[in-house]
């Protein structure tokens, strides 16, 4: 009896390994097809049968983009835009969602429903008097402009998901923090505020690659200061195949880097420390 | 506490970026004659002459958003090379049809603008026209008059009205590139300059069957539409509308399905045929000029450029004219005027043919320093043109935003036919259906080679 319970557990623990390396892989497949096509010369990337491993390594394509004129300063827009988006939406959605997490109020319900209601417009119906408004305001080809966008695209996630962070947040604890002698304020800052730190880092992320993958409005918003996606994006579909691995590579590559930093904050969402 | 402390440090780096990364100030400097009082003595004043040499002119910023030469290398040249020598600062911005139409309306609606020169396909400008976003270039008649831009190609300009709305700019086509290995398998008595999709035909199978590989190429996943609206519909039926699914069209699709047996199987991924003549995957391709210059740039002794060939009507050809317009919007339109006039001088164009592939709209003598691959596309092309069984048939107009439904109906209509294997007559039959439906609801009237209708273009 009992060596079948562990039977099965171990058959249930296999599973569990088995869905997950599934999962790493799928997402992992294309990040390495993309790599290896981008380190590869154009022939090969046309050739056929494709190899799975690169037999000669290439910088010709990827060089093509560090060289070209407009992706530095694009990508310095990119990473502008995705950390004024960050800051704004945790400045606003931070306490929208400690707000809902703490208090009772009257109109709660509603306004947890209407958060989410900004984003069933469709962006691209709007785009025309999006443009529009922010011509005759001045704001037109502006970082500002694209950062406020992808905030009010980015805000309803935020706040759900820092409530449900505060929400986590034992009440008694900030409440014994006041006991022992600290201001509102403070039992805010010092005990509800670290501990919640993981689940804002993991929000964070969430709105960093929203912005960083976002192309409509940056593309309705600017003309000249694009951010790189919305500057490739375009381009990279009516080019050549090799520049499409290459330019995905590039666009990658910060995401990736952005994401392994503050993974510490999420593993420790998750229980798991990193030290 | 760390964590706060790491925290704390971001948001010192986040505010540190923004400031480095605040909108920077251009300074320029205008040199202005400068007036001298000098006290004399005498007391008299006296104007001092200042000496100023004559400094070039500086037409300041330009902004010129195009939807041709998109792809990253394109518009790397256009940046880099062909706009390098405008005495001015021009910022040239590459767009899908969608975005570029979005902008340029939407600023026009504002009644503010950043854009300074449009360039677009002939048949992209009359949704603009109809938005009353484009300004008059006639002023600018007088300084290209002597370019030589042929004189259908300035009537296009005015897009049917009487005001010059667009300057033609460039032009491209698309014609065949051929390693010059594959002529070896010729079919008996063909000559290549002047070929039948027939003999084409048996030119492909000729080469499977002494090679065993499939050596002729189309760009399905690129502009494969173009060659079914464009070359082997109106070769075939003698139109490209109104013949969609008349008893040749029949006739024609079982002609592609035949030819398709021996084109190569990895054209379902091809866009730009020049890589896979390049690797020699293939020996002999269809497609547009520019995506095909770098083949005829690279290996000029190894490829030969031959015009399409022709069906039982004639040489179904499409010759696409690109314009330069200005938004009424333009916020320099000094700048915007210089610029069409820089990119119409016979240097400019012949830059923009060697780095891009777009031939001249204007007459010039192709100098000696056109690599010769250039010059034999250039002849392929004036030769297509020229030929006494040419039928020009113009890129969709009229259709306005829904200018890429059209290509959609071509294009399903092959893979239908040809890849899926259905029925042809029921394949026309519905998708017949579906072109109809997009003619009644844009009112697009037919455009050549169909001809001329009253109303909505009729498919019969």
């Amino acid at each position: 009896m009992k060596r079948k319970t562990s039977y099965s557990r171990l058959v249930v623990r296999g599973l569990v390994y088995l869905v997950a390396v599934l999962i790493a892989l799928w997402i992992l497949i294309p990040i390495y097809l993309i790599t290896i096509a981008a380190f590869s010369p154009k022939d090969v990337i046309y050739s056929w049968p494709k190899s799975l491993f690169p037999q000669t390594i290439s910088l010709e394509t990827l060089k093509f983009f560090v060289s070209a004129q407009y992706v530095l300063p694009s990508l310095r827009n990119s990473v502008v835009v995705a950390l004024l988006t960050l800051v704004i939406s945790l400045v606003i959605g931070a306490p929208a969602g400690y707000a809902l997490a703490r208090y009772i109020f009257r109109g709660k319900d509603i306004f947890r429903i209407m958060i989410l209601s900004t984003r069933a417009f469709p962006i691209v119906i709007l785009s025309i008097p999006l443009a529009v408004t922010f011509m005759k305001w001045g704001l037109y080809d502006n970082l500002i402009s694209v950062a406020i966008l992808h905030v009010a695209m980015a805000l309803p996630t935020t706040i759900l998901v820092t409530s449900s962070v505060f929400v986590g947040v034992s009440k008694e604890l900030e409440e014994a923090a006041t006991v022992f002698g600290c201001s509102r304020v403070q039992a805010f800052t010092r005990v509800a505020l670290p501990l919640a730190l993981p689940g804002l880092a993991a929000s964070a992320i969430f709105t960093f690659v929203l912005s960083w993958n976002e192309v409509f409005a940056a593309t309705i918003l600017t003309l000249q200061n694009r951010t790189l996606p919305a500057r490739l994006f375009i381009q990279l579909a009516a080019s050549p195949l090799p520049f499409r691995f290459a330019g995905g590579f590039f666009i990658l590559i910060p995401a990736i880097t952005f994401m392994f930093f503050i993974r510490r904050y999420l593993f420790s969402l998750w229980g798991i420390t990193l030290k | 506490m760390k964590k706060y402390a790491s925290l704390l440090m971001l948001g010192a780096i986040v505010i540190g970026l923004l400031a480095a990364c605040a909108p920077q100030t251009v300074t320029v400097t205008v040199e202005v004659p400068v007036k001298e009082t000098v006290e004399v003595p005498v007391e008299r004043t006296v104007e001092v002459p200042v000496e100023v040499t004559p400094t070039p002119v500086d037409y300041g910023k330009v902004t010129f958003i195009s939807t041709q030469c998109v792809p990253v290398e394109e518009a790397e040249k256009m940046r880099g090379v062909i706009l390098a020598d405008f005495p001015g600062q021009v910022e040239f911005v590459p767009a899908d049809y969608a975005t570029f139409e979005d902008t340029v309306l939407a600023e026009v609606k504002a009644g503010k603008g950043t854009i300074d020169v449009i360039g677009a396909l002939h048949g992209q400008f009359p949704t603009l026209l109809a938005a009353g976003a484009l300004q008059d270039v006639s002023p600018l008649l007088d300084e290209v008059k002597d370019r030589g831009i042929p004189e259908a190609y300035m009537e296009l300009g005015k897009l049917g009205t009487d005001t010059q709305y667009f300057i033609p700019w460039m032009q491209a086509t698309y014609i065949v590139a051929a390693n010059k290995q594959a002529l070896d398998y010729l079919p008996a008595g063909a000559d290549p300059e002047s070929l039948t999709w027939e003999q084409y035909r048996d030119w492909a199978k000729n080469i499977y069957e002494a090679t065993g590989e499939k050596k002729v190429g189309f760009p399905v996943n690129g502009l494969l539409h173009r060659f079914l609206e464009g070359y082997i519909y109106p070769s075939y039926t003698g139109g490209m509308v109104t013949t969609f699914k008349s008893p040749e069209a029949v006739e024609m699709w079982k002609f592609v399905k035949d030819l398709w047996q021996y084109v190569h199987p990895e054209s379902m991924s091809y866009e730009f045929m020049q890589e896979p003549l390049m690797s020699e995957e293939v020996w002999v391709a269809w497609d547009h000029t520019a995506r095909l210059i770098n083949a005829f740039k690279e290996r000029p002794d190894d490829f030969l450029a031959l015009p399409s060939p022709s069906g039982p009507k004639g040489l179904g050809f499409m010759p696409v004219i690109v314009g330069l317009a200005m938004p009424v919007t333009a916020p320099n339109p000094e700048g915007g005027k210089a610029l069409i006039e820089y990119m119409t001088r016979p240097e400019t164009q012949i830059t923009t043919l060697r780095e891009v592939g777009f031939f001249p709209a204007i007459q010039v003598d192709f100098p000696g320093y056109v690599a010769p691959g250039i010059r034999a596309q250039g002849e392929a092309v004036t030769k297509q043109a020229a030929a006494s069984n040419a039928i020009p048939a113009m890129l969709p107009v009229g259709l306005g935003p829904r200018s890429g439904e059209i290509n959609k109906i071509y294009r399903d209509a092959f893979t239908r036919i040809v890849i899926n294997d259905e029925d042809i007559e029921t394949v026309l039959e519905e998708e017949a259906a579906n072109l109809q439906t997009l003619l009644n609801e844009t009112g697009a009237p037919c455009w050549p080679p169909d001809p001329p209708s009253e109303g909505p273009c009729q498919v019969k």
